[in-house]
Formats: structure tokens, sequence, C-alpha cells
């Protein structure tokens, strides 16, 4: 066998080879190898089960505007007072350079001129000094809010036990951004849930003020919190999150219950229980996204403590919840942290899978698969009634497929049901063009010189390139558009027309050859 | 062994207007069909959840086909029983319109409609569901509509770059056109909406129904001999590619119906039929287009 005249064939075998270790030996690709899986390809939600869930950010954005002179933290809580929004819903962000910079609402109840209005109002002014009209005012958020958003809902899902859970954006041609969110294996209520809740977490203090209103101070957050435990039945409420706080948290901490007779006259309050704001008394509220979860007094002894300035010897304090649901949510919010704006429940689309479906989907697909082949395979044979000509034609189709697979599996693409449809795509054309360089070949008589079958198979290449090329460019466009299913479809079969054209097909080519010629 | 020969046609019996009167009628009675869907539901092919927004449950339940519309506060735009060989317990996919809350629906299914075994355990009542919201839909409509665009015109431009001659070239773009356009309407008929894995078997379309004329075009164009010797040696290759692909399309379109497999079956459904329409359009309006752009007018014998 002449190596130079036939490297195609054996680039094909040794593209095979490498293949099918790809493919078939445990550990290769990156991942565990792990329990049970045939092969070493990954499979997407829809052949897998699991939930995707895709949502747009709520907000808006401001761009360019000048923070010469502006306070941040008065600015702040003056527009989330004239917009009556909580100030988490309003952000900023500046070049410390320029003072130059974005502000944020993440709040449906505002409209755009209202917006621009209170931006006037609060005494922002553009980069070029100007008053801030409706036109100012963009739909959507930054790029850095939705980044945070993505790295806090990948965090989340590490934390709630949805390991193989990840989080991106993704951006529709049109221009609008939103948030992919993807748990295999896993159910939509749970992943509902935990994108429902934008999941900031405080412990509030509450307690008669001056004049008879009620006062509110913050008494730990995050920032304070150095680690948080398990959810578990609790005492003063039906369940609560263990937390310690760190040197900074627990000073605080004894600071202000201190200060505001929490460890005198306010130990052991009445007016505490349920999930209500207390209207007298003193009472440490656990508030999840600007609600009440639980309310508690400060017991006596613990107040004492406190008192004796001995609670940063050992600073563990409990978060109430109602629920179970709650304080995990809790417990996820504390340790991951909030979404810096929330998610938009109307403009979200859900797709979920029981797994058990999915199964069948594999196994079904598969024999799809199979039996269309044996239908191209008939024809085939058929055709031309001559084996030589007909098997080697099948086979070949067959092996795109094996490199095709190993690609997938190599760049590690979750595998579903649209790059299936790829692979049959990939598999439709490439026997068409199998039998156009046949065709050629055979026709005109017999081969009789290497020389007649390299014009031959030339000319029949120019058809395939042909054919080729128009597959690639009426794809191109999908591959690039972000369509959901249709892109993982074309990124497929493009790489199979290129996979086909660059390497199988011309090895058929020598395959034939070496069948005809030497006859 | 029998082999299947391409069968031989006698193009010199019939003038070119004759050859392309029949493909050009059908296009119009697409056309018209589009058209006509057009007036009367405002869109002129029909749009699957995919384009419209709303909500779609598979369900398995013992509840009768009949009764499912009553578990749900919401109304239900159709059911359809899935037969899967492989499952024994009765499947349903129940579509919603776009209005409904998914969370809610998929809820009163389980509330509502009777476990397929014993052990709830082992048989979930909402297999899959699928919500997509207006907005959403309205964006995926029309980045389909671009794609599409974009893939049309960019295999136009690549059929000009391919012969350099006009009438060669807009006989690929027709015939390519009418091979999307006559499955559409086809789909309207046969009450296949149009979906993402509808779109992308029309894409696929634009590929495959371009390979046949390519080969024509070239055999014809770019090869020695006579314009019927080449078209006879161009149609044995096509034709057979042609019908491989139909016969693996068809044979996915059914073993994908009996499995259930909604994205597969459709894909195959609208491949046959445009594949079916390519062999009328290369061989007949192709051909015609090329035979008096090579020979000028033909008086039938």
């Amino acid at each position: 066998m002449n190596v130079r005249e036939n490297w195609r064939v054996i680039l094909l075998a040794i593209m095979l080879v490498s293949s099918g270790v790809v493919l078939f030996v445990p550990g290769v690709v990156g991942g565990s190898g792990d329990s049970g899986q045939i092969s070493n390809l990954q499979y997407g939600i829809q052949l897998d089960g699991g939930t995707r869930l895709r949502a747009p950010v709520v907000g808006m954005t401001a761009e360019d505007v000048s923070f010469a002179g502006q306070d941040q933290g008065q600015a702040r809580q003056a527009m989330a007072d004239n917009l009556s929004v909580p100030t988490r819903d309003v952000y900023f962000q500046v070049n410390r350079e320029t003072g130059v910079g974005t502000v944020e609402v993440f709040n449906d109840s505002v409209s755009e001129t209202e917006f621009a209005t209170v931006l006037n109002q609060v005494g922002f002014r553009t980069s070029d000094d100007g008053q801030f009209g409706e036109g100012d005012i963009r739909d959507g958020v930054t790029a850095d809010t939705r980044q945070q958003i993505v790295d806090t809902l990948d965090q989340k899902l590490a934390e709630s036990g949805l390991t193989a859970g990840s989080a991106r954006v993704a951006t529709t041609p049109q221009g609008q951004n939103y948030i992919v969110v993807e748990a295999p294996n896993q159910g939509a209520e749970e992943l509902e849930r935990l994108v429902a809740q934008r999941g900031s977490v405080e412990l509030v203090a509450r307690y008669p003020g001056d004049n008879g209103t009620m006062q509110e101070t913050t008494l730990v957050t995050r920032e304070g919190i150095d680690s948080i435990g398990s959810p578990e039945p609790g005492d003063s409420s039906p369940y609560q999150v263990p937390v310690v706080l760190n040197q900074e948290g627990a000073e605080r901490f004894t600071r202000v219950l201190n200060e505001n007779e929490f460890t005198t006259t306010g130990a052991g309050s009445t007016a505490c229980g349920g999930a209500e704001k207390n209207d007298r008394g003193y009472c440490l509220l656990t508030v999840v996204d600007g609600e009440v979860a639980s309310s508690h007094s400060l017991a006596p002894s613990f107040a004492d403590i406190i008192r004796a300035n001995e609670f940063s010897d050992d600073p563990r304090f409990v978060m109430g919840a109602q629920s179970r649901g709650e304080a995990e949510t809790i417990a996820v919010g504390l340790r991951a942290g909030s979404l810096r704006a929330p998610l938009d429940t109307e403009g979200r689309q859900v797709y979920t899978l029981e797994p058990a479906l999915a199964d069948r989907f594999k196994v079904n697909s598969l024999i799809t698969g199979i039996i269309a082949v044996l239908a191209v395979s008939g024809v085939v044979y058929l055709r031309y009634g001559e084996p030589r000509v007909a098997v080697p034609m099948v086979l070949t189709a067959l092996a795109e497929v094996v490199l095709l697979l190993a690609f997938v599996s190599a760049v590690r693409l979750p595998l579903d049901l649209s790059h299936i449809a790829g692979l049959i795509a990939v598999i439709g054309t490439g026997v068409d063009d199998l039998i156009i360089i046949a065709d050629e070949v055979m026709a005109e008589g017999d081969v009789n010189s290497a020389r007649v079958f390299q014009s031959r198979f030339r000319k029949a290449f120019w058809v395939i390139g042909a054919a080729a090329a128009t597959t690639i460019i009426a794809m191109a466009p999908l591959a690039v558009l972000s369509l959901g299913d249709l892109r993982g479809f074309a990124i497929v079969t493009i790489l199979g027309v290129l996979i086909g054209v660059l390497v199988t097909r011309p090895a058929y080519g020598d395959i034939l050859r070496w069948l005809s010629v030497e006859k | 062994m029998s082999k299947f020969e391409v069968p031989e046609v006698d193009y010199t019996r019939y003038s070119n207007r004759q050859l392309a009167a029949v493909p050009l009628a059908v296009l119009a009675v697409a056309l018209v069909v589009l058209a006509g869907w057009y007036v009367m539901f405002g869109t002129p092919v029909s749009l699957g959840t995919d384009f419209t927004g709303g909500t779609e449950l598979t369900v398995q339940t013992d509840t009768p086909r009949g009764e499912i519309d009553q578990a749900f506060e919401a109304e239900v735009l159709s059911t359809q029983r899935i037969r899967d060989p492989t499952s024994n317990n009765p499947t349903y996919v129940v579509t919603f319109g776009s209005e409904t809350n998914g969370t809610v629906l998929a809820q009163q299914a389980t509330d509502n409609l009777e476990p397929a075994c014993s052990n709830p355990e082992n048989c979930e009542i909402v297999l899959s569901r699928q919500t997509v919201s207006p907005a959403f839909a309205s964006g995926a409509q029309n980045t389909a509509i671009l794609g599409l665009v974009v893939a049309f015109t960019g295999m136009s431009l690549l059929a000009f770059g391919l012969f350099r001659t006009f009438v060669p070239s807009v006989a690929i773009v027709i015939s390519a056109f009418s091979d999307i356009v006559i499955p559409l309407a086809v789909m309207n008929l046969l009450g296949i909406e149009l979906s993402l894995g509808t779109v992308a078997a029309l894409l696929m379309l634009v590929g495959y129904s371009v390979d046949s004329d390519i080969l024509l075009n070239n055999h014809i164009l770019r090869r020695s001999g006579g314009f019927y010797e080449s078209t006879k040696r161009a149609m044995d290759t096509g034709v057979t590619m042609t019908l491989t692909s139909i016969s693996a399309m068809a044979v996915m379109a059914v073993t994908a119906t009996i499995f259930g497999i909604d994205l597969m079956a459709s894909i195959g459904v609208v491949l046959v039929l445009g594949l079916t329409a390519d062999l009328m359009n290369t061989y007949m309006l192709n051909l015609s287009l090329l035979r008096w752009y090579k020979l000028g007018e033909v008086t039938p014998e």
C-alpha cells in the first residue's frame, strides 16, 4: 500500500482511532468518567432531563451621569425616597478618574420619565452638563450588573446543592440580554424558587424611638458574618439558621443593642413573634428581600452577656424563618450574597424535562438514527447493486458521525435533540456527496489508470465543494445568532460538512480508487 | 439482485413552457395558500409555541383524554396523545396560550390529574414543561426570519458567484425559493406548526436543494457533451441523491412520530415535502430555464 497515495485514508483511520479513544476511554475528556456511562458524551437537558430557565433582568440604566459634587450615599437614599423604592433598587457605578458613571434602577414600578425627573431633582447632570430626558434612559442593566447576577447565581446553585447547574448571559440578535440558568437533573420548582428571590438577608433591630414612632437599625448584614450553619428546627421560630459573627459584626451587634435599650428594658419583649413587624416593644427581625421572615425578642440571659460586653468571645446567633424552604433561602442568601437586580418573572422562559422521559428520548433517538442509516444503506445498495461501492459509502458516512461525536465530546458540548438533528443533516449531505463521487468516478466506463481517476475525482469535488460552501453559508448566521436550539444544530451541521469535505469524502475517493483501479 | 435505475425522461417531447408550467403552478398555489392563511389568521404560517409564547406540558396520566381539560383553570388549546411503544403509560402533550403561568399549570396538573401508576415516585405526572413568554417568542420569530433571509441571500450570492451567468443562477435561486415555499404551504394544510425544529428543516432544505441544482448546472454548463446527455448523467446522480435523502427522512419521520420525538418528526416531514418539491423544481423548472438558456425555444417533436 502506497502511503503517499493513500494518506487520506490513513489520516481518516488515525482520526477514527483517536475518536474511539476520546469517546470510550473513561476519563480522557476532562470529566470523571463516572457511574455507568458507556461513552464520554455529555448530554444536555433535552436528553438527560433537568431545567433551563431564561429571564431578562428587571431594570433601567442612565449612562454618562456626572457624579461631580454628589455624596453617593445621600444621593442614593434621595433617589430611592423620591422614586419610593427600596435603596437596594438604586445602584451607582462611578469611574473614579472621570467622575462619570451609570445609575441603574431595578424596579418595574418606575417609568423612564419618572427616572429622568428624579435624576434631575436629586441634582445629577449628564456628562455634558445637561438635564436628563426620557431619551437618556435605556431599558436593561449594565454588563457589570449582569455579570454580578451570573456570578451570584452560580454560587447560589453551588450552595443549594445544584452543583452541576450553571448560569450565563445570552444576547438575542435584537440586542436584548437575558440570564440563562441551567440545572441538569433538577425539577423546575427548586430552580424557580432560587431565582425568584434576590436573597438579600439582614437582621434588623426594631424599637420605639423618640416621639412614639418605631425606629429600625440594621444589625447584621452578610458582611458581618463569619460562618453560616445549616438550617435546623428552631426554638423561638419554626426554623433557624445559626450564624457566627465576625469581630466587626459582633462589635456592631453589641453596640447597637446596648445603645437602644435592648439589653435593659427591651430584653424578653413580649411584642415579638411570627413574621410581622412589631408596632411596640423591642424585636429582632430577620428580613429577606424587604419582607420580615421572622421576629423574636432578645432573651434576658443573652441580654446579660451582651451588656457585659462578652458577646464577642462567642459571637453565635440565629436567624429565624417560618419554613424549611425559607430557612434554606436565608442560608443560601447569606452564603452566596444577593442578586443586585431581580429577574423578570413575566418575561421568562422555562424548559423542564423529567429524567425518565429524557432517557426514553435518548434511546429512541438512537434507534431512529440507526433506522435512518439502514434506510440510506438500503437505497444505496439498490441503486448500485455492488457491495464494494455501497458498503464503503455507508461506512464512510458513519465515520463522519463518529468523528463529529468525538469532536462534540472533546469540546464538552452537551448533546441535545437539535444536535442530533444536525447529525442527521450531516449523514444526509454526506451520502449525497459520496453518491456524486461514486457516479463521477464510475461514469464513462472503467477506470483504468490513476490519472483518469484523479481527473474525475477532481471534477466531482467541484460540485461537492460548491454544495458544502452553500450549506455553510446557509447555516453560518444561525451559528452566530443566539436562537436557542437552532444554534447547536447549525454548529454541528457546519462542523460535519467541514469534516466531510476535508477528511472523510476525499478518503472515500481513495478507497474507491483502490477498489476500482486495481481490479 | 434488482437494481433500481433512474428513469429516463424524454424531455424533447415537451416545450420549455410546458415544463416550467407545472412547478410554477404549484408554486403559485402554495403562495395563494400562504396569502390566504395570512388573510385569515394574520400570519402566513401557523406558529407553534416557540414563536407565539405559551406553555406546553407533557403529562403522563390515567385521566381520560376528554377530561384532561377540566384539570386546568386556564383554557387548553390542544391535547395530543403521544404513542411511545417503550412506555405503557398514556402520555399527552397539552398546550396553553401565552397568558398562562407555567408554574401554576404544572401544579394544577399534579393536583388534579390521576397518576398512571400506584407509586407516585415512579411516575411523575408532569414529564416536561416548556413555557415561552410572548416577549421571547416574538424575539425568536424575528431571529428565525432573519436567519432564513440571511441564509437564502448568502446561498443566492454564492450561486451567482459560482456560475457568473444570470439565467442559471436565477434558476437555482427560484427553485430553492420554491423548495421552501411549497413545504410551508403544505405544513399549513397538514396542521404542522412552525417551530424552531421546522425552521431548522427549512434551512437544511436550502442546503439540500441547492446540491442537486448545482449538480445539474455544473453538468450542463461546464461539461462536454450534448444537453440531453448531460441532463441524463446529472439526473442519474441527482435523483439518486434526493431519493436517498427522502427515504432517510421518511423513515425518520415515521419512527420519530411513533416514539413521540416531535422535533425529529417535524424535521423529517418538512424535509420529505421539500425534497419532493425539489425533484420537481430541479428537473422541470431549473431544467427548462437551462434548456432555454442553452438551446433557445424548443418545439416539441
